[in-house]
């Protein structure tokens, strides 16, 4: 087992009477970079905050590379945190701020002096030692935040939402600094975040939660491609859903009919249990719904489209069909989709193993 | 941001009470100056020669300046661990700050005349040791400096607590977790963290309750030996007693300056030790 391994066992917590996290089950690999993703209120900030010992669950247990840590304090857990709003020392100077643990287990000034000057080069603000706080910038406050946190070597570093206060191209560059970061210390980082984006970006693992419930764990290929309900469907990427019912389910696929339409779907890409006469959903991603280029084994249906938006080298266009509005992604420059125009009509084909069927429970 | 600079049309009238105040002050001012600086022959520092020749009068700036920092010191120090508990104790806070603030709903002289009976020669304390058998004679605790010094304290210290605890509560509490994650436990933190981040509110402090015991009369009228003067007796003396407005303009002059030294001197060993928290 690598340094840095978490293991959460049937982790609950209530505030009063409200229940925030419930029956939490989640073993976090040492050295890999796991995002927790979810809308606000989804207990994520206090997944993150038992981790760090800042609270303690109501039920369950956590415990770090074996070690339970049950009645732990903070101080004594091998973590770092970095803060939503950083929470850099407003009195000290950038070197002092990173010194700041060193100084507590008292470590040696020349120690201090190398390592401070080591990490502050590795989030690239070497020279900036003597500056304060408040002269620096969003996006150096940031970097000062993580150096704190990395000059003491913790096993395992827990980041609150730490780049939501910074413009997006100030983020982006930060996401790829914060990864290959992570990538040369091999340290675990735990990072909390309601950006999708941010989440598939950054991790090796996500961890969707929702209403205080772990909706699904996987890689963010996973999580695109498989998502393991609606909720997380919608969370992640944009979707297409539609209402259906079930009609028939044989060995191979199940037919599903949506306003009237019959649509034959592959049995492995079926979420739950289907069985026949029953309500479900049909999902399936704007880039599945392709526009002209006709396919075997694809829904195949005529549409106008109501709406065209150029995105760089997309074009989204909203296409009104028998089976309700859809949405569909595609290069701009391909042939079908040079000759869209708003008003006109498009044959438009649908893989039928690109859908995924969320049959209810 | 127009809105807030344009005041309404017709309302100017409004200005007279600040007027009239400002008015009042300015003339009292040009008053206490004409006094001190201005006798029958014209310009003069007759009043100050008076004030300055007098071995005697030294003695009382260096009572009132050593009293005023004394009593300042002693509400600080005493202060700051009922604002650290208000701050600690948010839940408590409300109760506690009504029961740091209650003293001044009762008057100055009330108040005073309370340590008479705790503090003097037949006062409760005394009585209470000498029935204990700790002592055979009562201590002198009052009518001395040793009294000025108690009674000042008290009744300044709230100043002291309320300046300290409105520094602490601007103290964001995830700076504590920060300072916890890396390592420190609670006394570290406060070492570290809270003390350096407090100190301004300190200072702010040791600043009111020092130029409020420069001041002071009552207190050491009441509490203070009769030969030890303070500046501010001295100039109620004269006023009262004496009928000499230009000695004690001159007095009142003296003391605003060394008020002025004491607070320069203040801020200095601040500045000194407090580097600017950027906020």
């Amino acid at each position: 087992m690598s340094r840095g391994s978490i293991s959460i066992t049937g982790v609950g917590k209530e505030f009063g009477t409200a229940t925030v996290l419930d029956g939490v089950d989640l073993s976090i690999e040492g050295g890999s970079f796991v995002t927790l993703l979810g809308p606000s209120g989804c207990g994520k900030t206090t997944l993150l905050r038992l981790i760090a010992g800042f609270l303690d669950p109501s039920r369950g247990s956590i415990a770090i590379d074996g070690a339970r840590m049950q009645g732990v304090p903070p101080r004594r857990r091998p973590l770092g945190m970095v803060f939503q709003n950083l929470a850099l020392f407003p009195h000290l100077d950038v070197f002092e701020n990173v010194a700041y643990g060193m100084r507590i287990r008292g470590t040696a000034a020349t120690e201090i002096a190398s390592r401070v000057s080591r990490f502050l080069g590795l989030v690239g603000l070497a020279g900036f030692e003597r500056r304060r706080i408040g002269q620096l910038s969003g996006g150096q406050k940031q970097r000062v935040a993580l150096a704190r946190s990395l000059a003491l070597e913790p096993a395992i570093l827990l980041l609150d939402e730490p780049l939501s206060a910074l413009d997006l191209q100030l983020r982006r560059q930060l996401q790829v600094e914060l990864k290959s970061i992570q990538r040369q210390l091999a340290t675990t980082f735990v990072f909390v975040t309601h950006d999708q984006e941010e989440a598939t970006m950054l991790s090796d693992t996500i961890v969707v939660m929702d209403g205080g419930h772990v909706q699904q764990i996987g890689t963010p290929g996973e999580i695109y491609r498989r998502p393991a309900s609606p909720f997380v469907a919608r969370f992640v990427g944009d979707i297409n859903m539609m209402d259906g019912r079930i009609e028939t389910v044989d060995a191979l696929s199940v037919s599903v009919s949506v306003a009237g339409r019959a649509i034959s779907v592959p049995r492995a890409s079926v979420v739950g249990t289907a069985s026949a006469g029953h309500a479900c959903q049909l999902a399936c991603r704007p880039e599945s719904v392709r526009l002209g280029g006709a396919q075997a084994d694809a829904l195949s249906i005529e549409a106008r489209v109501t709406a065209l938006h150029r995105l760089g080298p997309t074009v989204k266009a909203v296409l009104d069909t028998p089976l309700g509005p859809l949405t569909a992604l595609a290069m701009a420059d391909t042939p079908h989709v040079a000759e869209l125009a708003e008003g006109k009509t498009a044959r438009l084909f649908v893989p039928s193993d690109t859908f995924t069927l969320f049959a209810s429970t | 941001m127009r809105g807030a600079t344009s005041a309404p049309r017709g309302l100017g009238w409004l200005l007279l009470p600040a007027l009239l105040v400002l008015a009042l002050f300015l003339g009292s001012v040009a008053l206490l100056l004409f006094h001190a600086f201005w006798n029958k022959d014209g310009f003069s520092l007759i009043y100050f020669r008076q004030i300055l020749d007098r071995p005697d009068y030294h003695d009382v700036f260096l009572r009132t300046v050593s009293i005023a920092a004394i009593v300042a010191v002693a509400a600080a120090v005493l202060a700051y661990p009922i604002a650290w508990l208000l701050w600690r104790l948010p839940r408590w806070r409300n109760l506690l700050l009504v029961i740091v603030l209650v003293p001044w709903l009762v008057s100055l002289v009330v108040r005073t005349y309370g340590w008479l009976v705790i503090l003097g020669p037949k006062g409760f304390l005394n009585e209470t040791l000498k029935w204990a058998g700790v002592i055979q004679s009562p201590l002198p605790l009052i009518f001395n400096d040793l009294g000025v010094v108690i009674g000042l304290t008290h009744v300044l210290m709230p100043f002291s607590v309320i300046a300290t605890l409105s520094v602490l509560l601007q103290i964001d509490n995830r700076l504590e977790e920060a300072s916890e994650s890396l390592g420190a436990g609670g006394f570290e933190t406060w070492r570290r963290l809270v003390l350096p981040l407090s100190l301004p509110g300190v200072f702010t402090g040791l600043g009111i309750t020092f130029l409020t015991s420069m001041g002071a009369i009552v207190t050491p009228i009441l509490l203070g030996g009769i030969r030890q003067k303070m500046a501010g007796t001295q100039i109620y003396q004269e006023v009262v007693y004496n009928f000499n407005m230009s000695k004690a303009s001159a007095w009142a002059i003296c003391l605003l300056l060394l008020s002025g030294l004491g607070l320069a001197f203040l801020r200095a060993v601040e500045a000194a030790l407090v580097p600017k928290a950027d906020r």
